[in-house]
């Protein structure tokens, strides 16, 4: 066991092996405000990377609705409870137990195994709703007392993983030069011990060519420059990949540095389990507080509260308006003038968005194409 | 003091004594692996005790199987290993979270003095392993399952790569559709059919890599609640282990139970090496 260094938690903790951050982190921000669980992103990696014998039931990317969704089932009810009630401090920095340091001696992590049932419910509990509505349409109160929210899911290509730390073949590794964790394909021998210790389920079983595959981070198009085929794809507009420093790098016309650390509106998902996942959410600003830091931690509050606050605040929203812009990994933004610019590794501009849409006002019926014009808002 | 001295000196030797293996010669087909064939009955016993792979994380939590019943047996080709042991289910693997029964007989890669590292060897140190699969035999048998095999009430609508393409009125020939799945596709044993014995190289933890070539072979049957295996092997194998008549050498031993969830480094083992002499004549 080596003592390692959690930004996310604030302390140090323990991992299977020393720290070795890689040149740079693959990392996608997710903005739940805006998912419409259209499963687009589901449906794009499905079509790429997992449409063969084997991977029918895999969805390396999922979109699952909190609280009653998850896919397999029930695992993060499932590794919370294993974990059992731990605590945030104060400051911030977490007291309670990662995954890792909880692990019984003869364990890399404290886990549950799924089994093959529970992989076969991916729309378990979709557009469930906590509590029922007694009558009319309306959600008076804010946060809405009944709630849902939809929370899509890739491999987190943790700084810490728990898969690699659990293959005792070593067939998982880490790439020095973006982050993304992979499995070997050549060497796994389908032990599953990554299916068991990742405790965001993301590592998952091949019964036809009898090894584990996972979410590759469709290092192709990373090596490209070109964003994963999720976040691509995605028809909200929620989602975007680039590269996040640790905090102690972190620089500030970097777009995914900027959401979460220099803004901070952006969260890991589940940090106390330790293994400092690289996606990021903008929590979804109408859903119970007490769920949303139990899924965000307690940074959750101010998160909030900035995002609230983003219409008087032009970069954040010109950031947020350069999501998906462009197909092409983001490595630098400025906003002035009103206009966002994104830029490319080499500092060639990618795109340009106005930060406020230009409002054009119209009389109800044009003339020239003798047509009453309908407001569909 | 003294007496306790001597039974201590005693017990251990018992143990040690108790371990070692002696491979008679007969007169038989070792090539036809067969658990029950009569000349076994002529050779004796040895129990070999297991325990839980206590040093790799993850480990068991427990001794599944503590006890291996070994004869050994040799033609002056080929040398072939019975084993026995209480399993309470047989389990072949699959699907998702089922893992097979297996077992394993280790020897030292190359002939030395003195043995490797008992726990898969050391680097320069290689061991040669032989490892059956309770999965890989029923490949053998009845073929490597299919989806619908694993899954037969599973309903499938297309799979894209065989959708015949309107144009060319044909699906990806199965040799294209093979670089779709990875491991088959980088040429993972695991995505093969099997015959029933992998052969296996590792110089240390986490190395082992499966060597080409099947010299080996293993058939185990499953009644009553215990497995009874065979697993044979030439007594010379090019570029791994060899084992010479009336010389010495060692093997060691290792048995996973599937059925609870015993797989990888979840696995009870022999902790030291029997020796292994291989008697020469009848
Ligand atoms: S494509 Fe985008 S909006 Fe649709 S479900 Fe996926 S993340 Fe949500
Ligand atoms: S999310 Fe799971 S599979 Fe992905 S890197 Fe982290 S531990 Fe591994
Ligand atoms: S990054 Fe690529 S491989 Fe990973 S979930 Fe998204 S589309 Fe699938």
């Amino acid at each position: 066991m080596s003592t390692v260094k959690n930004w996310q938690l604030k302390r140090d903790m323990e991992y299977a092996y020393d720290e070795a951050r890689p040149k740079r982190q693959w990392a996608i921000v997710f903005d739940l405000n805006k998912c419409i669980a259209c499963q687009t992103c589901t449906l794009a990696c499905k079509t790429t990377w997992t449409s063969g014998k084997g991977q029918e039931y895999m969805f390396w990317n999922n979109v699952e609705t909190k609280p009653y969704g998850s896919y397999p089932l029930g695992w993060d009810v499932n590794v919370l409870e294993k974990l059992g009630k731990q605590d945030w401090a104060k400051n911030g920095s977490y007291e309670g137990k990662t995954i890792f340091e909880a692990a019984p001696p003869e364990e890399r992590a404290v886990h549950f195994s799924p089994t093959d049932e529970d992989w076969m419910y991916p729309n378990h509990g979709e557009d469930d709703c906590v509590g029922s509505q007694d009558s009319g349409g309306h959600v008076g109160a804010l946060p809405h007392d009944k709630w849902f929210f939809y929370l899509p899911r890739t491999c987190a290509h943790c700084t810490y993983p728990a898969c690699l730390a659990a293959c005792p073949r070593k067939a998982i590794y880490k790439r020095e030069e973006d982050g993304i964790v992979l499995i070997d394909q050549s060497r796994c021998k389908g032990y599953g011990e990554c299916v068991r210790a990742c405790p965001y389920k993301k590592s998952m079983y091949n019964p036809i060519t009898r090894v584990s595959e996972k979410c590759v981070g469709c290092y192709p198009a990373v090596e490209q420059g070109i964003q994963p085929q999720c976040v691509v794809n995605c028809i909200g507009k929620i989602r975007t990949m680039g590269f996040i420093n640790p905090p102690w790098k972190a620089r500030k016309d970097n777009p995914i540095d900027y959401l979460v650390h220099t803004k901070g509106v952006a969260l890991p998902y589940y940090p106390q389990l330790g293994l400092e996942p690289n996606i990021y959410y903008i929590p979804p600003i109408h859903a119970d507080r007490d769920y949303l830091r139990q899924m965000f931690g307690p940074q959750v509050d101010g998160a909030i509260e900035r995002y609230r606050t983003l219409a008087k605040d032009p970069v954040t929203a010109g950031l947020l308006c350069l999501i998906g812009s462009s197909d092409r990994i983001m490595h630098r933004f400025t906003v002035a003038n009103g206009v966002a610019t994104g830029f490319d590794e080499r500092n060639t501009e990618l795109v340009k968005v106005p930060v406020t849409e230009p409002i054009i006002e119209r009389p109800a019926y044009d003339e020239k194409l003798e047509t009453v014009r309908n407001n569909t808002p | 003091m003294r007496s306790l001295l001597i039974s201590a000196v005693l017990c251990t030797a018992a143990v040690a004594a108790a371990q070692d293996l002696e491979a008679r010669a007969v007169k038989a087909d070792l090539t036809k692996d067969d658990p029950a064939a009569a000349y076994w009955a002529s050779v004796p016993e040895v129990n070999v005790s297991l325990i839980g792979q206590p040093m790799v994380v993850p480990r068991p939590s427990t001794t599944t199987t503590s006890n291996l019943k070994v004869k050994v047996v040799h033609d002056g080709k080929r040398i072939a290993f019975r084993l026995q042991w209480a399993d309470p289910e047989k389990s072949e693997a699959g699907r998702l979270g089922q893992f097979s029964d297996a077992a394993a007989i280790q020897f030292p890669a190359a002939v030395a003095d003195f043995p490797p590292p008992v726990m898969m060897g050391a680097k320069g140190l290689p061991v040669h392993l032989f490892h059956w699969r309770a999965q890989y035999q029923r490949d053998r048998e009845v073929g490597k399952p299919t989806v619908k095999d694993l899954y037969p009430n599973g309903s499938i609508d297309i799979y894209p790569m065989e959708f015949p393409n309107a144009e060319a009125n044909q699906g990806l020939t199965a040799k294209d559709q093979e670089k779709f799945s990875p491991a088959t596709a980088e040429g993972n044993p695991q995505a093969y059919s099997k015959t029933g014995v992998d052969e296996i190289i590792a110089e240390g933890f986490s190395t082992s890599q499966v060597k080409e070539g099947h010299s080996s072979s293993g058939t185990g049957a499953w009644r009553d609640g215990a497995w009874s295996l065979v697993i044979s092997r030439p007594l010379a194998i090019e570029g791994g282990s060899t084992l010479t008549l009336g010389g010495k050498s060692w093997a060691a031993f290792a048995v996973w139970q599937g059925g609870q969830g015993e797989v990888g480094s979840r696995k009870c083992l022999t902790m030291a090496w029997s020796t292994l002499t291989l008697k020469e004549g009848p």
